[in-house]
């Protein structure tokens, strides 16, 4: 099913399509005879084409009666489809080439086509077959017609600021290569000028002759009356002609070929031409009086107007804003405001209208639009319509002065508040033109500080407080201590020896006292051992090592080893192997002798914190 | 973790409000105290009020078109505030309300500096710009604006709406703040607690080097405005020198050393280039640096 559906719609497409060329086809089929040129010497050869314009599937078009004549050669058939903007246009040509063979005036008779039953005719061509020239200048073809410009306007009157169409057309004979074009604009003082579209690019017919055209269009306004001139315009351009080189050598050649030559832009040779145009004078007659509307302000068109209000219930003194809309065609620049008739002025206060121009069409003549936007406000209750519009305006098409009327809209106004009146802006002619901004009256300064809680001596530097010294340094201290106290805690729980180093001391003192107290009960025995075990016991944790490898000789190494005196590590050494013996052996000696014991040990652990 | 997170947030918030306030009453504590500041708050706020009355009846008088006896008012006032300032108690409202009193005498140079040395006290009074650009479009120089665009004063905001004092404590309270959560970083190790640290840190470092920015600004380039009507800037330190270029009373410039009774200044002027074109229409002003000396007299710094 889909594949038939696609398949109806590809038909479909195919006969719309083709039904479409076969439409433009069938439409405007013309016979078209031009030649090469229509004077020419009796050595030169005339190239006649017959053109069939909106079919390619004519017969050949019957050869035209043409006296002095012979046919060289021919017909050489062209067919030409070409597409622009999504037009079609189709051609086919018939290219004749003839030999004149007597001298004078002759006419090419017409030629003739029949297509579907359609008979179409084309125009008759003058020919003038002249003597051949004496010199080689004079058989060079005639610039003058292959290439020309024309300024024209499309009316010879005008009315004042009526709209005329300047139009300026630069012929060249179809195929001339052109290049370099270079276009100065007529002088036109006393009008006001608008473009008028793009450039246009057609062909046209003269003398049996088809040129190419370029033609460029602008609107003029004429701004005072009486005779007025257009100066003439000037065109340059350049003239291309392609120089066939002599070939002297083999490389020549090879590379003399018009492929390398239009690559390179060799060979070809430009000349020069300029073209000015006649100038043109313009009658531009001042509008009549007679008619003359009083609130005409020179607007010269045709026109049409639109108005509309945004709001309808207002309040007193409230705007409400008034759209004009002007469009038509004309200087839609110029055209000034509608005016408003008010039954009574005090009905309504009026501000002056904003205005937008907007230029809509510039295909064949200026057409646009001109909205003008009016505040107005009301000033009554009572008031139920806006005023009436009224838009005049001179139609040169008819002669007649036009105006157009636009009835007023309904409003419905309330009562408003009641506002104090605050006179910001100098009354006057100028005060409605000001009434949007609050004018300034005088610039002066604004009134000195007076608030006393604030008025603190700003002068000192806050960094030279002491609360900020010691904000500064106590939470840096405090950050520090607490960083070493925590390390510190955690060394304690996580290194053995770190924390058996740190106890030590603590740990001795503890046995040092509890040796003193042996000293005070004289129990020699506890006293030694307690002294004995208060050195060795220091000496391990300091070391790291088990107490029992505390003994004389190993601690008196390991002193050494540390870095500590020879005559601490031998007394230390000493007194521990004393300290052993004697809480062993039960000599304990003469309370003096503990005395001096105990004194030893302490002065010797206190060192040995000093140092280790 | 997000609990933990507002609760430090309220925290940090709570104490930087209350360390706002601590340092406010450390300002008034610090004033009481301060050796320099000869004048009691007291007597301060007294002769100010009394400058401010006499203003205030100068224009009343000005209105009066009684200007003879404003202009007495209004000398008084300047001298009183000249007087509170002289003793070392200095505030943003004294110079703006000197500033107006010597516009309102005609004194634009002296305005114009008031005005610039109550700016740095109050860089975020509207009232005070507003009469600074007013006095600065009635000075005879129409010299090229060196301001700040609007774009950079919109991003680095804290630099431009804090004056010195303010900024000082700024970075003390990050400081304090930062130094708040390390410690407790340290005791309770909160790894969470790093990137808020991070944050922080990252603020006392911009904080820093804006105040090391503004002091800079302020004291190690001298700025100052010419207060005589009319200064000849000469090619040398001396009458001997020809005269240069000549600017008027309000004009600011930059002063880059000095010798005997004479600065070395640079100012700003604009030059114009005729470069109109038919399709731009405008005229280019470009901005020109122009050194010379003038006297110390004829300029007072800021």
């Amino acid at each position: 099913m889909v594949k038939y559906v696609r398949y109806f719609s590809f038909l479909i497409g195919i006969v719309l399509i083709f039904g479409y060329v076969e439409k433009t086809f069938a439409q405007d089929i013309n016979l078209v005879a031009t030649v090469d040129r229509n004077v020419l010497t009796l050595n030169d050869r005339l190239q006649l084409t017959l053109t069939i314009n909106g079919t390619q599937d004519a017969n050949p078009p019957s050869f035209p009666s043409i006296d002095g004549f012979t046919l060289l050669y021919g017909p050489k058939i062209t067919a030409q489809t070409s597409i622009v903007n999504g037009v079609v246009s189709v051609s086919k040509g018939f290219t004749y080439v003839l030999q004149p063979t007597a001298k004078g005036k002759f006419v090419i008779g017409p030629s003739t086509v029949e297509y579907k039953g359609k008979v179409c005719t084309s125009s008759p061509i003058n020919v003038e077959v002249v003597d051949t020239p004496q010199s080689s200048q004079s058989a060079s073809p005639d610039l003058e017609k292959l290439v020309f410009v024309e300024l024209s306007t499309d009316k010879n009157e005008a009315y004042i600021y009526e709209q005329v169409v300047l139009s300026f057309k630069f012929y060249f004979q179809k195929g001339l290569p052109i290049s370099d074009i270079d276009y100065a604009a007529p002088a036109t003082k006393n009008f006001m000028e608008e473009k008028l579209g793009d450039q246009r690019q057609y062909e046209e017919i003269r003398g049996g002759i088809a040129y190419s055209v370029l033609e460029l269009r602008t609107a003029l306004f004429p701004m005072v009356s009486g005779e007025l001139a257009v100066s003439p315009a000037r065109l340059k351009c350049n003239l291309v002609i392609q120089q066939r080189r002599q070939q002297d050598t083999p490389i020549d050649n090879l590379f003399n070929d018009a492929f390398f030559d239009d690559f390179f832009g060799r060979g070809q040779k430009r000349y020069p031409m300029e073209r000015v145009t006649g100038a043109i004078s313009l009658k531009v007659k001042p509008l009549p009086d007679q008619g003359k509307p009083k609130d005409f302000n020179g607007a010269v068109g045709s026109f049409n107007m639109d108005a509309s209000i945004k709001t309808q219930h207002v309040k007193v003194g409230d705007p409400i804003t008034l759209s004009m809309s002007v469009y038509g065609d004309g200087n839609i620049q110029t055209i000034s405001e509608p005016l408003l008739v008010l039954n009574n002025e005090k009905d309504f206060k009026l501000y002056p209208a904003e205005s937008s121009t907007q230029i809509t069409n510039r295909d064949e003549v200026i057409r646009g639009r001109k909205v003008f936007s009016k505040v107005i406000e009301p000033q009554k209750t009572d008031l139920k319509f806006t005023p009436v519009i009224m838009f005049s305006f001179f139609d040169p098409r008819t002669g007649q002065y036009k105006t157009i009327t636009k009835e007023p809209m309904p409003i419905v106004v309330e009562a408003g508040e009641q506002e104090m009146p605050i006179q910001l802006t100098i009354s006057g002619s100028n005060a409605l033109l000001q009434k949007q901004q609050a004018q300034i009256l005088i610039k002066d300064i604004l009134p000195i500080m007076t608030n006393l809680s604030s008025l603190r001596n700003q002068g000192d530097s806050v960094y030279k407080n002491p609360f900020i010294i010691a904000c500064l340094s106590f939470p840096a201290i405090t950050v520090i201590a607490s960083f070493f106290i925590t390390r510190h805690k955690e060394r304690l729980q996580t290194d053995i020896g770190y924390a058996r180093n740190k106890r030590a001391h603590a740990i001795a003192k503890k046995r040092l006292a509890k040796a003193q107290f042996a000293l005070f009960n004289n129990t020699p025995a506890e006293f030694y051992s307690s002294l004995s075990r208060a050195m060795a016991d220091y000496l391990a944790d300091k070391f790291n090592i088990s107490a029992a490898s505390a003994s004389g000789d190993n601690v008196s190494v390991l002193l050494k080893q540390r870095g500590v005196g020879d005559d601490i590590a031998e007394d230390v050494s000493h007194c521990l192997t004393n300290f052993d013996y004697r809480r062993f052996s039960k000599d304990g000696g003469t309370k003096n002798e503990m005395d001096q014991s105990l004194k030893l040990a302490e002065q010797l652990i206190t060192k040995l914190e000093r140092q280790l | 973790m997000k609990a933990r997170l507002c609760i430090l947030f309220l925290f940090i918030i709570s104490f930087s409000e209350c360390w706002m306030q601590i340092a406010d009453c450390g300002l008034l504590k610090s004033e009481i105290r301060n050796p320099k500041s000869e004048m009691s708050r007291d007597a301060a706020i007294k002769l100010f009020t009394d400058a401010n009355e006499k203003y205030m009846q100068a224009s009343k008088l000005i209105a009066a078109r009684n200007n003879q006896e404003a202009e007495q008012k209004l000398k008084d006032a300047a001298l009183q505030y000249e007087i509170i300032l002289l003793n070392g108690y200095k505030n943003g409202q004294i110079y703006y309300n000197l500033g107006n009193t010597c516009y309102r005498q005609g004194e634009l140079g002296k305005s114009i500096l008031n005005f610039r040395r109550a700016q740095r006290l109050m860089p975020r009074n509207t009232d005070l710009d507003a009469n600074l650009r007013l006095v600065k479009n009635s000075t005879e120089d129409k010299e090229v604006s060196s301001e700040v665009p609007v774009v950079i004063r919109r991003i680095l905001f804290w630099f431009f709406l804090l004056n010195q004092n303010e900024l000082i404590i700024l970075a003390v309270s990050l400081y304090v703040v930062l130094m708040m959560l390390l410690f407790f970083l340290i005791i309770l190790k909160y790894s969470w607690l790093k990137r808020i640290i991070i944050g922080f840190s990252t603020g006392l470092f911009i904080a820093v080097v804006s105040l090391g920015v503004k002091g800079y600004m302020e004291h190690a380039i001298s700025r100052g405005v010419i207060i005589t009507s009319k200064c000849q800037v000469r090619y040398g330190p001396g009458e001997e020198y020809e005269p240069k270029f000549e600017i008027h009373d309000g004009a600011e410039c930059v002063i880059e050393g000095e010798k005997d009774n004479w600065y070395r200044v640079y100012v700003y002027v604009g030059v114009k280039q005729d470069t109109r074109s038919k399709t731009s229409g405008e005229e280019k002003v470009d901005k020109e640096i122009r050194r010379g000396w003038l006297p110390k007299k004829n300029v007072d710094i800021i």
